[in-house]
């Protein structure tokens, strides 16, 4: 798991450029092959990162609550979700697959293995 | 001692007409002696009834002066009458083992007294049905009511004091009494069986009646007060249970259907209707389990909602999916080569995923448990309110659990033929029908295993009788 306490993605311009926050998701979603929002306390990202990690995925963590920028970030989840809690969020090769409850349905239903390994974050 | 032979000597010889009522009758009066050495006398030397009469008789007892009756006869309580038969079991055990002459129905007795050693509670029918039995009976000067008081043992006392120089002088007439007491001890201990079984049946309704009514206070059926004072259950939780209590109804229904509609051989598109139903049946009782958790998570994921068995085997509110499939991998044949794998990932996947949320569970209950332990008495309040806020994220484990079971039914549904997944459906729906029947034989089990020694094989037999009788309800499922 690789945690990003700040945006390592970015030059350090971009800090100080008004970027729309929304973009900036993007942005950091994009970075990786699998990237967590999360917030450190919460019980249920934990969960989500012990499902990457007992397949063998490593995944890109953003910890909120540790994030200069968390708190926009968490208000365009919120949004992209579509209400209810912002995290975890999950994107895999830069796309929104969703909360926990699409995850794991995802998994159940055959498609999150195929579309981990499309993207480069499973091998076999 | 002396005194408790009083007491039957009084009321055995109060006259003719009036002696073979008062044998039975006596007896709860000398057993209910509050030092009891009546019943110590019989562990001691196991004599015969006939013997004690004639002992009693021939040595002419005075009843009159004797003080110590009327504590006798004014202490004797209410369940005097309860305990009468509780009592009678020492002597037949005493006959028992060592072969006695009295006819087998006594060994019968005794094997089904002690069983009613343990229930005490019933009102005893059988003074009443005494007093309302036809046989040879006059009507008795003392009904039982009036012998608890003891009040009605004035006319027997004085019979008794004017009957025995009579017994003296004509040991024709005593011998007389004697066989017709031993007739009315015989006849009493027919009634006695009748009793005794009349017990039985009422402790096995009895049990039942506890269960339901326990049931009925699950479902939230007798709150009386919307669970404030007494109740247990939370109002969500109630709900949920007379809910979930009507979805097992409507489960039986979809059942039947699906089991009908294999047995006929309905088209798959005939059959893909009713297995579609069936999963919108089950769609239906997790969505009201979300409407529950919102209300009484503790409720959910404490398994009060369901049977014991159930309970025991509970995961976050609920079936482990990975179980289930683990039992329908051998239920499920034929199935092609596509389909095992396809099976096999699903368990797979449903293991991670549970893995995954069990830990996220874990997870909480730490942190509840730092919270919790490090209140501090100045900031109490905050703790609580920190500690609450983590309780709350149960709602979206327990949410998050049953997501997952039903994606595994809906994935089931998609790897299997319509005709399998109706075969797969009804399995299910059986094996958790086992599962809940299995916690009502549980509950009624005989619990004579307490009794050792004995009584031991008889209750095993019982115990087999029980489980091969019970067979026969799994053919309904």
């Amino acid at each position: 798991m690789q945690y990003q306490s700040d945006s390592h993605h970015y030059c350090s311009s971009s800090v100080h450029t008004a970027v729309d926050p929304l973009e900036r998701v993007v942005r950091l979603a994009s970075g990786s092959a699998v990237v967590i929002f999360s917030i450190s306390t919460c019980c249920m990202c934990h969960a989500v990162k012990s499902l990457f990690c007992g397949m063998g995925v490593n995944p890109t963590v953003y910890e909120l609550d540790h994030h200069p920028r968390g708190k926009e970030i968490e208000r365009v989840l919120t949004r992209l979700l579509g209400g209810g809690s912002a995290v975890p969020v999950v994107f895999i090769g830069g796309r929104l697959v969703g909360a926990m409850d699409r995850v794991m349905a995802s998994h159940i239903n055959g498609t999150l293995v195929p579309l981990l390994k499309k993207a480069g974050a499973l091998w076999l | 001692m002396a005194s408790q032979r009083l007491g039957e000597a009084a009321l055995s010889e109060s006259g003719p007409s009036h002696h073979h009522h008062h044998i039975p009758y006596s007896l709860p009066h000398m057993l209910h002696h509050p030092n009891t050495s009546f019943i110590r006398n019989q562990e001691g030397s196991a004599f015969d009834f006939g013997e004690l009469e004639e002992a009693i008789v021939l040595q002419g007892v005075k009843i009159n002066n004797d003080e110590t009756k009327q504590p006798l006869y004014t202490t004797v309580r209410p369940a005097a009458t309860l305990e009468m038969f509780p009592s009678w079991p020492m002597r037949f055990q005493q006959h028992t083992p060592r072969g006695s002459s009295k006819s087998g129905e006594e060994s019968t007795d005794s094997g089904s007294a002690v069983n009613t050693l343990s229930t005490t509670r019933l009102e005893p029918d059988s003074p009443i049905s005494r007093k309302t039995s036809s046989d040879h009976r006059l009507p008795p000067p003392q009904p039982p009511p009036q012998m608890d008081t003891g009040s009605g043992v004035d006319s027997p006392r004085t019979g008794g004091s004017q009957t025995q120089p009579a017994a003296k002088q004509a040991p024709e007439k005593t011998l007389r009494r004697l066989a017709q007491n031993r007739e009315a001890a015989r006849k009493s201990r027919l009634r006695k069986k009748a009793y005794v079984q009349q017990l039985e049946s009422s402790r096995i309704r009895l049990t039942q009646l506890e269960q339901d009514l326990q049931r009925a206070r699950s479902q939230g059926l007798l709150l009386g007060g919307g669970g404030v004072a007494g109740g247990n259950i939370s109002s969500g939780g109630a709900i949920f249970d007379m809910e979930y209590a009507r979805w097992l109804d409507d489960d039986h229904r979809h059942m039947s259907e699906l089991r009908t509609a294999l047995q006929a051989h309905l088209s798959d598109g005939d059959l893909r209707v009713i297995v579609d139903g069936y999963i919108a049946h089950y769609d239906e009782i997790f969505r009201l389990k979300g409407v529950a958790a919102k209300s009484d998570v503790f409720h959910l994921i404490t398994g009060m909602w369901t049977t014991p068995a159930e309970r025991c085997f509970l995961w976050m509110g609920g079936f482990r999916p990975s179980d289930l499939i683990k039992m329908l991998i051998t239920q499920l044949d034929p199935l092609t080569e596509q389909q095992v794998m396809g099976i096999y990932g699903l368990q797979q996947s449903s293991q991670q995923a549970e893995e995954a949320l069990s830990q996220g569970l874990e997870q909480l209950q730490q942190s509840l448990i730092n919270t919790i332990a490090n209140g501090s008495i100045n900031d109490n309040m905050h703790h609580m309110a920190v500690a609450l806020g983590k309780l709350s994220n149960l709602e979206g484990f327990v949410r998050q659990a049953d997501n997952l079971r039903q994606q595994t039914l809906h994935q089931l549904r998609r790897i299997l033929t319509v005709r399998q997944a109706a075969r797969c459906f009804l399995v299910i729906g059986e094996y958790y029908g086992r599962l809940r029947a299995l916690s009502s034989l549980w509950a009624s089990r005989p619990r004579e295993t307490l009794i050792v020694d004995d009584s031991s094989c008889q209750t095993t037999t019982t115990d087999l009788q029980m489980v091969q009788s019970s067979q026969n309800q799994f053919s309904n499922f």
